[in-house]
């Protein structure tokens, strides 16, 4: 058989990274900041993931969080939803673990150079879209407008909040956050992340939009974005699914003919509106007859 | 053309012998527990090997990516030390069946798709492979599948004939095996045996599907199927053993455990199966293919639209394991019929 | 891996064979090499004594009793993390079967006029009474499972019971299906995690470690139902009647405390 090259890396053994900082977000996501040895660069680009490891207990996939152009760190936001994430939620400074990747298809930056973006998330969705857009503020004047619109369930599940603070300062962001409920101390938006959505004044041809979060953000954020004119060659998703290898071969995060790991996570909607188990995913209750 | 020798059955038993002096040689062996039953294992000597045996609820598979593999070993009661597991030394692989030779070959091409797989493709290239020609079971079908006188990736490929074997060379390996043997060069009426014997293979096979592969591939990818999928599954118990029997089907997943120590311990992957529940499930619960139906959709799609149109190969060989292992009665041929039954029925002219 | 101080931990046994401790024990050196992390305040099948509080309980068996109610409660109160051990404990086991016939017509046919003073209740596996922190199956205990529970428990981890059925650790064991050899058997419904220790040695599976979520309960009768079975399985419906009383009653030997479901489900 012939033999590849160049591969090699890609291997199923991790590198070793020290936690700098392990920082608690909200009651479920901690804030990670990770070196590799020897100050390496993790050599991501926005919209990666990373496969962290635990030794003894195992191995979860996590979208990286901090832009390349800042230094020789990076940044994760971790929810904790089972063994693993039970454990790196209580890892402590100084402490190591095993990082393989970066793995699959980040956002597609050449396109969205010069465009006008919006940028919608839905709940841990803002994580690897902080990674995109502190990318895009270091590198301002190469893109269009910027909106950002990030949905959480309450105020005190939001991310990222000095973030949020500071780009709500800016005056060449426009962001809108909102709350499905609000409590006593919100004054912002209540309500889904698609209706902010709704009332943008856009101009559709230059615009590309970028939406992550929970399944049903997806359906209805499309929806609103066809109605600004925009299309499914313009519009792209980030994709969550399970994923073990990174390189498209132990088959879980399978969607179709599409390995979510390698061919995503990012993908043009275009390329997912004739796959039957994405469509599936979004509007479970359509029996598709397929 | 292919180079062919004939070689006596004790002159092979005597080269067998050899090899099981050098390097460890897997086979086909009888059960201990159960006589008349099958399974790939190491060949303490050349009596071990079942020449007629007819399956094995394992493919040989399991040589090249073990059920269980080791991928490295951790130790952290320092700074966390990893060593990465070596995959082996070389060995021989005797008695495959031209099915599990179809399968080892589709698994390289999946294997070796950028980015490869390091840990198949070393094994792979340790390994001395023996073919064997085959007498099909009620469950074979590998004459729809274009896989009953597959070849590749043998070196030395045998089929028995009266007066011992013909052996076919495949590759440089192929010869060496057989430069220290009494072999003989294979005469016309040798090779004309050989033929008729796999005539007679082809004509005991009687299992059949209704249509080709390529065919059938534009058939899944037209879908309206639901029906066939949801009466299929109705019967599913969702046991991955259909996956796990399969020469083709290659997921796996990837876990540690913790040696009692708590601080030393492996990583390994283990063989893991489409069908079973939680196979796409993600941690925060949602499950992408939630649905039995789905799972047993998402079953032949695999193995005869997507795999097929990236590697331009159905992942399946005739083999039959799938069926005999299944059971809840559901067999590849015959779901497979009736799913081109029902396209046929919906859109007749 | 972050390692805490030595755990006290305790093993109590209620209504039960006490199977599941005497497998424990035979666990040996890998017991030992466990226990080194820990103190023992409580274990009655190797010494005296009881020495509350506990950091972890280990309580073995089926609540049957009042008494048995009184002294689970006292433990679910002295301990950080409660086990259940083993299927009796875990989700019900043959203690369960009793529950189906009335319990004072039982006793008086068992025990007669001895019967009156018995303060017998339902009887309801440990995890129907208090809350659990972790359950391990098996009857007796599977061993594999009680290492990584104990292991998990020593590291301050999370235990997942495994979601598969009994016949994927068959098939990676390439152990010949008890259906080829004519017989039938529940490992198509059965939660796995035993290393499938009965099939590799020559039995079927009882269906011990109760059923795994969405088991296709439905699947069995209706298989045995069809008209024209291929030759393995038709060769297993001929050696026995497979209609659907039977069915449930063998599901039943094990499944008769409502259904154990895996609610906390992770990643890994």
């Amino acid at each position: 058989m012939k033999e590849p090259t160049g591969y090699e890396k890609l291997g199923y053994v991790p590198e070793i990274a020290h936690v700098l900082k392990a920082v608690p977000m909200t009651e479920q996501e901690i804030f990670l900041d990770l070196r590799l040895p020897g100050k390496t660069e993790l050599g991501h680009a926005p919209g990666q993931f990373v496969q962290v490891s635990l030794m003894g207990i195992g191995e979860v996939p996590i979208s990286i969080c901090s832009s390349p152009t800042r230094g020789d760190t990076f940044q994760l936001c971790i929810r904790e939803a089972g063994t693993v994430t039970h454990g790196l939620h209580r890892i402590a400074r100084y402490a190591q673990l095993g990082i393989r990747g970066p793995f699959g298809k980040g956002f597609p930056l050449a396109e969205l150079f010069g465009r006008d973006l919006v940028l919608v998330a839905g709940g841990l969705g803002i994580a690897p879209l902080r990674s995109l857009i502190t990318y895009i503020l270091d590198r301002r004047e190469d893109f269009g407008r910027l909106i950002v619109i990030y949905g959480g369930k309450n105020p005190r599940t939001l991310l990222f909040k000095e973030d949020l603070a500071d780009w709500d300062k800016r005056s060449d962001v426009e962001l809108i956050v909102t709350v499905d409920r609000g409590d006593e101390t919100w004054q912002g938006r209540t309500g889904v992340a698609t209706e902010p959505l709704a009332e943008l004044d856009l101009q559709a041809v230059n615009t590309r939009a970028v939406v992550i979060g929970p399944p049903v953000l997806y359906r209805f954020a499309a929806m609103a974005l066809f109605e600004h004119g925009l299309t499914p060659e313009t519009i792209f998703f980030s994709l969550e699914r399970n994923f073990h290898c990174g390189i498209g071969k132990c088959g879980h995060c399978q969607l179709n003919d599409l390995y979510v790991c390698q061919d995503g996570p990012v993908f043009r909607l275009a390329r997912l509106l004739d796959r039957i188990e994405a469509v599936e995913a979004w509007a479970p209750e359509e029996d598709q007859d397929r | 053309m292919t180079a062919t020798h004939l070689i006596s059955e004790d002159a092979f038993a005597s080269l067998l012998d050899r090899l099981i002096q050098d390097m460890p040689v897997m086979g086909p062996v009888e059960r201990r527990d159960q006589p008349g039953f099958y399974r790939f294992d190491r060949l303490e000597k050349t009596a071990d090997l079942q020449v007629a045996y007819t399956t094995t609820t394992i493919p040989p598979k399991k040589f090249f990516f073990p059920p269980v593999d080791e991928m490295f070993t951790f130790d952290q009661s320092g700074p966390l030390h990893i060593e990465e597991q070596a995959e082996g030394s070389p060995f021989v692989l005797v008695g495959v069946h031209p099915c599990d030779l179809a399968a080892i070959e589709a698994l390289d091409a999946a294997y070796a798709f950028p980015p490869a797989d390091m840990r198949w493709i070393r094994r792979r290239k340790q390994a001395v492979i023996i073919g064997m020609e085959c007498r099909p079971d009620d469950y074979c079908f590998c004459t729809s599948l274009g896989t009953a006188d597959a070849r590749a990736p043998a070196d030395l490929f045998l089929t028995p004939l009266d007066e011992g074997y013909l052996a076919e060379v495949h590759s440089p390996m192929g010869s060496v095996l057989l430069s220290d043997t009494a072999a003989r060069q294979a005469t016309k009426n040798d090779r004309k045996a050989a033929e008729q014997v796999l005539q007679r293979k082809i004509e005991a096979v009687t299992a059949r599907l209704t249509t080709s592969v390529s065919q059938l591939a534009d058939i899944l990818e037209y879908g309206g199927l639901t029906a066939v999928w949801r009466e299929t599954a109705e019967r599913c118990y969702s046991c991955g053993s259909c996956n796990i029997t399969c020469p083709t089907c290659f997921c796996f997943s990837i876990e540690d455990t913790l040696d009692a120590d708590l601080s030393g311990g492996q990583r390994q992957r283990s063989w893991d199966a489409c069908q079973l529940l939680d196979f796409a499930r993600v941690a925060g619960g949602h499950n992408f293919r939630g649905d039995r139906w789905q799972r047993v959709r998402h079953r032949w799609h695999r193995k005869f639209l997507y795999l097929y149109r990236r590697f331009g190969r159905p992942y399946c060989t005739g083999c039959g394991r799938c069926s005999r292992a299944c059971t809840a009665d559901i067999n590849i041929v015959d779901i497979t019929n009736r799913l081109v039954a029902h396209f046929q029925q919906e859109h007749k002219p | 891996m972050r390692r805490s101080e030595k755990k006290r931990i305790a093993f109590f046994d209620f209504a039960c064979c006490e199977g599941c401790q005497l497998a424990v024990l035979e666990l040996e050196e890998t017991l030992l090499d466990l226990l080194s992390h820990t103190d023992i305040a409580a274990w009655r099948e190797v010494m005296t004594g009881d020495e509350p509080p506990y950091d972890v309980a280990f309580c073995e068996g089926s609540i049957c009793t009042r008494a048995d109610e009184e002294r689970l409660l006292r433990v679910r109160r002295d301990a950080k993390i409660l086990v259940a051990l083993g299927t009796c404990a875990a989700i019900g086991c043959h203690n369960n079967l009793r529950n189906r016939i009335d319990t004072r017509e039982a006793l008086e046919k068992v025990y007669g006029k001895a019967a009156r003073g018995m303060d017998v209740t339902e009887a309801r596996p440990v995890s129907a009474v208090v809350d659990t922190d972790y359950r391990i199956l098996g009857c007796p205990v599977s061993l594999p499972e009680f290492i990584a529970v104990f292991k998990a428990i020593l590291t301050d981890q999370p235990y997942r019971l495994p979601n598969e059925p009994v016949c994927v650790e068959c098939k990676l064991t390439d152990t010949l299906c008890v259906y080829e050899k004519g017989r039938v058997c529940l490992g198509p419904l059965t939660r796995c995690g035993c290393g499938a220790i009965c099939t590799r040695f020559g039995d079927v599976c009882h269906g011990c470690r109760g059923l795994v979520d969405e088991a296709n309960l439905a699947a069995m009768p209706r298989v045995f139902s069809r008209e024209h079975l291929h030759a393995i399985m038709g060769a297993v419906a001929s050696g026995q009647p497979l209609d659907e009383e039977r069915i449930r009653q063998m599901i039943a030997l094990y499944n008769n405390y409502p259904e154990l479901k895996i609610e906390d489900r992770g990643d890994a």
